[in-house]
């Protein structure tokens, strides 16, 4: 495994690894991602990541604030290639991880993983710059075909842990805090309680009961501190092709990402102030509202969708009665857009005695909630999502980047 | 949510930082740039891109889904200051001026593959149509001087565009290139980015406004450049030029087109390796000077502003 470290610490510098090495890495990179399923399970506690497009300086900040590999399990929901200027080092270095940590490392695919868009956006030219051949970039173009389409996150909790050493964990057992958004270094810039989310007593009387052990009587919802629904992560949304997480496990995912079905619309579609479906008006591209993503979750035991592609300025939106997230982790993007970026953690749930919930997240488990009269219930009976803490931070310093420079230069333009 | 400020700030104006604060509208003023040359003040002013919230004010606004780079606190302006006449550049008003009622409504390459197979789904609609290429016909907004136009003789001033166009009546001027390709000293440039979409990776449309003052002159320059992979490129140019010892203020508006494949076989025309050929599609400096845009659109104006 040493080979694997160097490569880590070499890309971790910033500095590419030989083609060979490559090569190496991609095919074994290869063998393990074809044993995954088109929807990978994934326990929680894990961080959620959305587009990384490149920017190597940026994921670093990235695992300075949401915890360094492999002590913090990540999740990401693809886009790590094209636009920025280190693609290669920050998808290589995402692959080694990958390889080194294969049960702490998630990698979904992100309709930038592919060929075609490659080739104009970006990836292709500097892998082209930097190894003077296109090998490299068929090597990682061969890896992007076997990365799985989702993941579902299973044992969320619905009490965060601390965000840092300094909080004590009691807050979150006594407030009932379902977002908490911090700074780059842990400090708290905001929470909302469920009770403020939802309105449901403003007598301030916990809607859900209190935490194991605490006394505080039960409701149908269940003690506090089992765990939510799952979390479908996907990067781009649902398709009208897909009414169950069962029916992504069917498709054949082991092609460059194509224009037509189900594969294209999980990496390419976008939630938007809808009803039901509609046509983008680019003449490609479906658009979906709250009611899909709702019926969709209630029919699959999910409480939350996170799902990234669209730039967000917050670096993370939740929309649709916080029934879907996107999370952006490209600060500054394409080093001028002066965004912040975010990552979502999920916390372990403590009460679950390890047992995961019994979910449409598991293989074989879906009834497809076809005799369950989705349409029937009320909206009261969906999942709530799990506690949510978003670290928002900002982009790397930028020295000793070769970054375009900030100034323009004045020229003599006609 | 705000980031707490960094206890380091730096000057206030242009972001030489992403850890810099995002400037609050009260900061607005001081982020703008300002140079006075002649009777003419000449401002710029970049901010980060919009937040969530004057996104959805503008997109509510405007009436169209606002591009995911939206630069809407960013400005070019050029005012003269006695008659109070002013042309400024934003967002905003430029994305006013993209279509949206969806009838030059353009499809990406392969609509009709993807359509093909989406027959099954049974969506149909095509939600809220608008030009998405952002192809915008934006010229600057201009305001009319203050004061009603008096001078302060009582002498009625003309301060709207008038055409210079010789079928309209115009002197047929154009604006003085020659002038402009001295390497006179540029004594205040910036290069100001207005809006920029991705087309959801199908291309881009990228509005920005460079401007160059010298003693005697200036130019502006509003370049709206558009391409729609395997489909369309578009250059929609607007040129202001004022003469700073005579007033007078110039327009000229250029709109050029021309199919991606003619686009692309210019570049490989002009000496370029297929390898930089991916590279130059996204320059827009590079596509301007193709012959194989040709143009659809010209329109020229004149004001004069001099207190005579």
């Amino acid at each position: 495994m040493s080979d694997l470290d160097n490569a880590i610490a070499q890309l971790r510098a910033c500095r590419p690894i030989p083609e060979a090495q490559v090569r190496e890495l991609c095919h074994k990179a290869r063998e393990l991602l074809i044993e995954e399923g088109n929807v990978v399970t994934v326990a929680a506690p894990v961080t959620i990541c959305g587009d990384i497009h490149g920017q190597f300086h940026d994921l670093m900040e990235l695992f300075r604030v949401g915890g360094d590999p492999p002590d913090t399990n990540y999740l990401f929901m693809g886009d790590f290639v094209d636009r920025g200027f280190y693609s290669l080092e920050s998808f290589l270095l995402l692959l080694c991880l990958k390889v080194r940590y294969p049960d702490r490392m998630t990698l979904i695919r992100g309709n930038h993983e592919s060929r075609q868009i490659t080739t104009v956006y970006g990836f292709y030219d500097e892998c082209l710059r930097k190894y003077g051949s296109a090998n490299v970039w068929r090597y990682c173009c061969d890896v992007f075909d076997y990365l799985a389409l989702g993941a579902i996150v299973l044992g969320a909790s619905n009490t965060l842990s601390p965000p840092n050493e300094n909080v004590s964990s009691e807050v979150y057992e006594e407030e009932d805090i379902e977002i908490e958004v911090c700074n780059a270094d842990g400090d708290i810039m905001s929470r909302f309680t469920r009770q403020a989310a939802d309105q449901k007593s403003p007598n301030g009387i916990p809607a859900r009961t209190g935490p194991p052990g605490s006394g505080a009587s039960g409701s149908s919802g269940g003690s506090n501190g089992n765990p939510t629904g799952a979390v479908l992560c996907v990067h781009g949304g649902l398709s009208p092709l897909i009414d169950t997480v069962d029916k992504i496990r069917l498709l054949d995912r082991k092609q460059e990402v194509p224009h037509e079905g189900a594969m294209c619309d999980l990496l390419w579609s976008d939630p938007d102030e809808i009803d039901g479906w509609g046509l983008s008006p680019r003449g490609a591209g479906f658009l979906f509202g709250a009611d899909i993503v709702k019926v969709f979750n209630h029919r699959n035991d999910l409480s939350l969708i996170a799902r990234a592609h669209q730039l967000v300025m917050e670096g993370f939106k939740e929309m649709f009665d916080a029934s879907i997230v996107t999370v952006w982790s490209a600060p500054n993007y394409c080093y001028r857009c002066g965004n912040v970026a975010a990552v979502l953690e999920l916390s372990e749930d403590a009460g679950g005695e390890g047992v995961l919930a019994r979910s449409n997240g598991e293989v074989g488990r879906s009834d497809g909630g076809g005799a369950r009269g989705v349409m029937a219930e009320s909206e009261s009976l969906l999942k709530s999502g799990p506690a949510r803490r978003y670290r928002v931070f900002q982009a790397a310093p930028q020295d000793s980047r070769g970054m375009p420079a900030k100034k323009p230069v004045a020229d003599y333009f006609l | 949510m705000s980031i707490p400020a960094p206890t380091t700030m730096g000057p206030p104006g242009h972001i030489t930082s992403a850890q810099e604060p995002y400037p609050s509208p009260a900061s607005l003023a001081s982020a703008t740039t300002t140079h006075r040359q002649g009777r003419f003040e000449i401002s710029t002013r970049k901010l980060p891109i919009s937040k969530a919230g004057p996104i959805d004010a503008m997109a509510a606004d405007v009436g169209i889904p606002i591009p995911e780079m939206i630069f809407g606190d960013n400005l070019v302006a050029v005012a003269h200051a006695p008659s109070g006449w002013r042309i400024e550049f934003t967002a905003r008003d430029a994305l006013d001026a993209v279509d949206k009622t969806g009838e030059s409504m353009l499809q990406v390459s392969y609509a009709r593959d993807w359509s093909a197979t989406r027959e099954i789904s049974g969506v149909k609609e095509v939600v809220k149509p608008f030009d998405w290429s952002y192809s915008t016909t934006y010229r600057g907004t201009v305001a009319a001087a203050e004061g009603s136009g008096e001078a302060a003789n009582g002498e009625r001033r003309r301060t709207s565009f008038v055409d210079e166009d010789p079928a309209a009546g115009g002197s047929g001027r154009q604006i003085p290139l020659e002038l402009l390709k001295r390497r006179d000293p540029i004594l205040f440039f910036d290069d100001v980015m207005l809006y920029e979409s991705e087309l959801d990776d199908n291309g881009i449309s990228v509005l920005s406004v460079k401007t160059r003052v010298h003693e005697r002159r200036m130019l502006l320059l509003a370049r709206l450049f558009m391409r729609l992979d395997n489909v369309l490129v578009r250059i929609r140019d607007t040129r202001v030029y004022v003469d700073f010892a005579t007033d007078e203020v110039m327009r000229e508006y250029t709109a050029r087109e021309a199919s991606f494949e003619d686009i692309k076989r210019g570049l490989l025309m002009s000496g370029l390796r297929p390898d930089e050929i991916t590279v130059a599609l996204r320059d827009a400096n590079k596509v301007a000077e193709l012959r194989e845009l040709k143009v659809v659109d010209y329109k020229m104006e004149s004001v004069s502003l001099a207190t005579s």
